[in-house]
Parts: structure tokens; sequence; C-alpha cells
């Protein structure tokens, strides 16, 4: 019954309703208000996903402008590297003291972020005399920052080797790094929670998640269980440490 | 619709174009305030270069799938939806010390209302986007690739099913969802604004 109405939905919409089932389709949607109230949810569906997928790579390209003009105008503290002459060396000891004093300041009030945790290993692998293209490529992208393209070509190979944990787990980082949180974190939940050699670095890459997110209070429960025997575990300390 | 846009609308066209060289005028000009006014209000630039940056992919996409005119100048607007994105993002990390919130009775209505008009259109996008979630994996495999590929034959090839039941399928989807979408919450709560 139901089924039908969302058939004509879409074939009204797709104009392909013609004489009296047109008629009688444009009479109900004036007499029934349900009928109604359902097609504009579904015509308003049809535009917002239609137009949010279609997109989906210029976003990412207007992402990536938005990014360096952000690191440009706003975070300018980092980028002014004047050159002091060396007699002046009182003064640059002062100017270093102070800095330090600031330093120790914002460290002491400011919570960490995640750029300071993010450092990735680098994704390696095409084996010797292997000729996959779609690997080498993730590679380049993904050793290269190009998230976007990483996260096409680990799609690809993730599809392709669907028991590959470690092609997951890069899946799953750049997806974070794309700010593709939810995903993501099924991702590393998944992988935290399996039987591989990668169930902490997924851990904490989970931390990681909500760290960039700032749920701070989730990212100290998550690295509170990182045994001390791993490999992660005094990363894991230091970000608790500073949260 | 017989808008006249504000000659500030080519940032809007910028957006769309991707146009760096304006873009950048928007960081140079507008984003200090954005940026003094979160640093006030317990955040940081970090804090303020992520609510510039999303509210701008928000107008971006309004202008795509909404052909959205900017009417009015575009540092009270864009002012306004930093300021009120930042109080939100405090409001959801729970914490309730927000500092004052400057008079908004300087803002003109009508600068109020393209700035209500663009919190509602993300608001309906969210809520959208969140239901197309709780879709099976199936559902939302065929709708991305219908939403992509626009060209229900090529979608039905490339899933290997037939053209007829691609079209079916589609339709079932979609009732799926305009079903999650007319009883939940916040659907109720969008009417009512």
């Amino acid at each position: 019954m139901e089924e039908l109405r969302y058939i004509e939905f879409d074939n009204y919409l797709n104009n392909e309703l013609v004489g009296e089932e047109l008629t009688s389709f444009e009479k109900r949607l004036q007499s029934d208000a349900d009928f109604k109230q359902e097609f504009e949810i579904y015509k308003s569906l049809n535009s917002s996903l239609s137009s949010k997928f279609e997109n989906e790579k210029d976003e990412q390209a207007l992402r990536q402008t938005l990014n360096d003009l952000g690191s440009k105008y706003i975070k300018t503290t980092k980028k002014e590297t004047k050159v002091i002459p060396l007699f002046n060396y009182k003064k640059l000891l002062v100017a270093a003291s102070i800095a330090l004093l600031i330093g120790f300041f914002v460290f002491k009030n400011g919570n960490p972020v995640y750029s300071d945790f993010s450092n990735h290993n680098n994704l390696d692998i095409v084996a010797r005399g292997d000729s996959n293209n779609t690997k080498s490529k993730a590679e380049k992208a993904f050793n290269s920052k190009n998230y976007i393209e990483a996260l096409k070509q680990l799609t690809t190979l993730s599809n392709e080797h669907p028991n590959d944990v470690e092609i997951q787990l890069y899946k799953g980082i750049s997806l974070l790094e794309l700010n593709k949180y939810s995903e993501a974190d099924a991702i590393f939940e998944k992988i935290s929670t399996g039987s591989s050699a990668f169930t902490t670095k997924a851990t904490w890459y989970k931390a990681l998640n909500y760290l960039k997110q700032k749920k701070f209070e989730d990212c100290k429960r998550v690295l509170k269980t990182i045994p001390e025997a791993a490999e992660e575990y005094e990363m894991a300390q230091k970000l608790l440490g500073e949260l | 619709m017989s808008q006249k846009p504000h000659a500030d609308h080519i940032y809007i066209e910028a957006l769309l174009k991707n146009d760096s060289r304006v873009l950048s005028k928007v960081y140079e000009k507008y984003s200090h305030k954005i940026v003094s006014y979160v640093r006030k209000n317990s955040g940081n630039a970090d804090d303020a270069q992520d609510i510039i940056q999303e509210t701008l992919v928000t107008i971006y996409h309004q202008a795509k799938e909404k052909n959205f005119i900017l009417t009015c100048p575009f540092d009270a607007y864009f002012y306004l939806l930093c300021k009120r994105r930042w109080l939100n993002e405090l409001k959801k990390r729970g914490n309730n010390r927000v500092t004052i919130l400057e008079d908004e009775a300087s803002i003109k209505d009508e600068h109020l209302e393209q700035v209500e008009e663009t919190e509602l259109f993300e608001q309906q996008s969210q809520l959208f986007e969140s239901k197309f979630k709780e879709l099976g994996a199936k559902c939302q495999e065929l709708l991305k690739a219908t939403f992509k590929i626009k060209k229900m034959e090529e979608v039905a090839e490339l899933l290997g099913v037939t053209y007829g039941y691609a079209r079916k399928k589609k339709s079932q989807c979609m009732g799926q969802l305009t079903q999650l979408v007319k009883n939940s919450n916040e659907f109720q709560q969008l009417k009512d604004y």
C-alpha cells in the first residue's frame, strides 16, 4: 500500500506522471494533508541528499582552501620567523624566557590539540614486486597527506581485501583527517575489539578521534584502556597528562 | 523570489567557485572579530577557525542547493552566524559559563531573517543526514549511488540489478527515510519553527 505512494512520488518528481494519473495525483496533494506532508518531506530529502552527495568532492576541495586560508590568517603566531641580529643576544634571551613562560602558561591552561598528536606512521603496504596500482596510489596519497585521494583508494582496497585490518585502519585515519568522525569511529571500534595486531593502535586512534572533536572526557576514558605493554602507552600517558 | 543580491553576495559566489582569492578577503576582513569573540568566551584560535570553516561550508551548501541570495551585508550576517554557532558548541561541551551575548538588538530584522534561514537550512540537512545513517547498509548504498550517478540505468548496472528493481528499491528506501524523518522529534520542532 504505502510503497505505491513513494513510487508515485518518485514518478511525479521525474515528470513521469501523465494524463489522468497526473491529475489525480495533484488533486490528492491538495485534499490529503498527510499525503502532502509526506510528499514535501520526500521532495526535500531528494533535493538535500542529492545536492550533498553530488557536491561531496567540491565540498572537500573548498574545505582544503578554507583550511589553508584559516592557517594563513588565523594562526599567525607560529609563522613569524623574524631574523634577529646576533649581537642582540640579550634581548633574544629575554624574549626566549618570556616565550618559555608563555609557552608554559598556555601549556598548563589550554587543552591539547589533535595536531600535536597526529603523527601517523607512513602507510607501507606495497610488497616488493607487487604491482598493485591502487596500493601504491593509496600509499602515495596517504603519505603526502592527501587524505581525500587516500580515502578513495583505501575504500577501493578495503572492498577488495575486506579482511585486511591495516587497510581498514588507514581508511579510518583518512576519515578522521577528513573529520568524518562517526565513520572513523565505527572502523576504530571494530578493529580495537578484534584480535589483530592493530587493536591498541585502533584504540589510540579512537581516542584521537574524540580529541579532535574536543570530547575530552571520552578521550580520557579511552586512553585509560591502553595497556602498559603497548607501543602507544607512552603517548597515551603524555596526552592524559595534558588533558 | 525577486530578491536583489547585496554587493557582498560576491562572497557567496566565491564559495561556490572555490575562489581562494576572494575567500581570502573573508578571512582578512572578518576573521579577527570572530577569533576575538571566541577567545573572550572560553575558546581559542583553533575553535574559531573551526567555527568559521563550518559556517562557510554551510553557506556553501545552502547556496548550492537552494540558490541562497545574500540580501544584507556579509559582515553582520556572518558574524552573528559564527557567534551563535560558538554558543551552541559551548552548550554541547557542557560549558554553562557562557558570558555576555553582545546585544543583538543592533541587528536589523532582515539580517536576522537571513541568519535564521541559514540555521534552519543546516538543522534540516543535519536531520536528513542523521536519519539517512539510520537506514540499512543496502539502502544507503543504493541511495548514494542514485544521487551520485543520477542515471538509474547506470545505477542498476553498477549494482547488478535490473532497472525496474533499482527504481522500486529507490522509492522504498526513500519511503523508509521519509517515515524516519516524519516521526522524529527534531522534525516536529523544525515544523514549529
